[in-house]
């Protein structure tokens, strides 16, 4: 049993109604036309798999049928925070480290 | 658009499942509630002139809290997500409730889908419905966290299913034409030990 908060059903779901969908806040560039074949690539292919906390998106495929962000630590699969597309997470990598350090968890 | 010929032969979905053989005082009774006409309607909540409409032809204001369903007669409106709705209608009326919502919301950026022939609504009830339900299904069905009238779409057997539970506390679900038969087979199965009646 995992459960998952959909901000669009405003309540905690089970993980078998959600698939995740990659990584979030990734911007098609305005002009395909005008940037590199580099950069171009990078937007296509290239993600960032961190290790800890990342923002990602997740489908809720057998309720409201809508995306929305997510952040998650992919080391203990803990899921700090959900938020609505076009929001910004309140929880990022540099928060849970300034919360590490005012608790004096070295690790 | 035009209302469906009830006088050519039609088959419910799950038309070919009858009384089963342990039916007699069945835990769980199902019931399907053949050919109610269904529509899916998708429209800005924001906007006065769409949701006014809609209440004109319905006689209900649409349901704006998650999870929520209103009820007038035999029209019920489930909350589907923010923008998206799914009516249930009286057999055969759909076609003029389709037509009524497009005249009254002319122009505006709307959809509205008959999809009556896609999916069933079935109830069951029954003294055994609840531990079926606790069987079937990942959603917590206790009355404290699913009480009357909340509608939730989830899996059901890990096919998709929209529910809401009646004031008898019997459930009503919405499930996919292309499932009806596993989802009996289902049924018939972990019913066993309650009995099960197909009325």
């Amino acid at each position: 049993m995992h459960h998952i908060y959909c901000p669009y059903c405003e309540e905690m779901r089970e993980e078998e109604e959600y698939s995740y969908t990659g990584e979030a806040h990734i911007e098609r560039p305005k002009d395909p036309a005008a940037i590199s074949d580099e950069a171009w690539a990078d937007y296509i292919f290239f993600r960032s798999n961190p290790r800890g906390i990342h923002h990602e998106m997740w489908y809720h495929a057998a309720g409201c049928r809508r995306y929305f962000n997510a952040t998650r630590d992919t080391q203990s699969y803990k899921v700090h925070e959900t938020y609505k597309m076009g929001e910004m997470p309140t929880i990022t990598a540099a928060t849970v480290a300034a919360n590490q350090v005012a608790k004096g968890d070295a690790s | 658009m035009t209302n469906v010929d009830t006088s050519t032969s039609m088959e419910s979905p799950l038309h070919h499942r009858v009384a089963h053989t342990n039916a007699a005082n069945a835990g769980v009774v199902m019931k399907e509630d053949k050919f109610r006409g269904q529509l899916n309607l998708r429209g800005n909540p924001q906007d006065a002139a769409f949701t006014s409409a809609v209440e004109k032809v319905l006689g209900v204001a649409l349901p704006m809290a998650p999870s929520s369903s209103v009820r007038n007669g035999d029209t019920v409106v489930y909350w589907l997500c923010p923008n998206e709705w799914l009516l249930i209608v009286a057999s055969g009326t759909q076609g003029q409730v389709e037509a009524d919502l497009r005249s009254a919301m002319d122009g505006q950026h709307i959809a509205v889908t008959d999809i009556s022939s896609g999916q069933t609504l079935v109830n069951l009830s029954g003294t055994g419905v609840a531990e079926l339900m606790q069987k079937s299904t990942v959603y917590d069905c206790h009355d404290s966290n699913f009480p009357v009238g909340k509608v939730v779409q989830t899996t059901f057997a890990k096919t998709g299913t929209t529910m809401c539970k009646l004031e008898d506390g019997s459930y009503d679900l919405v499930i996919r034409r292309s499932f009806s038969d596993y989802f009996f087979l289902w049924l018939q199965d972990a019913s066993d030990e309650y009995g099960l009646s197909v009325s």
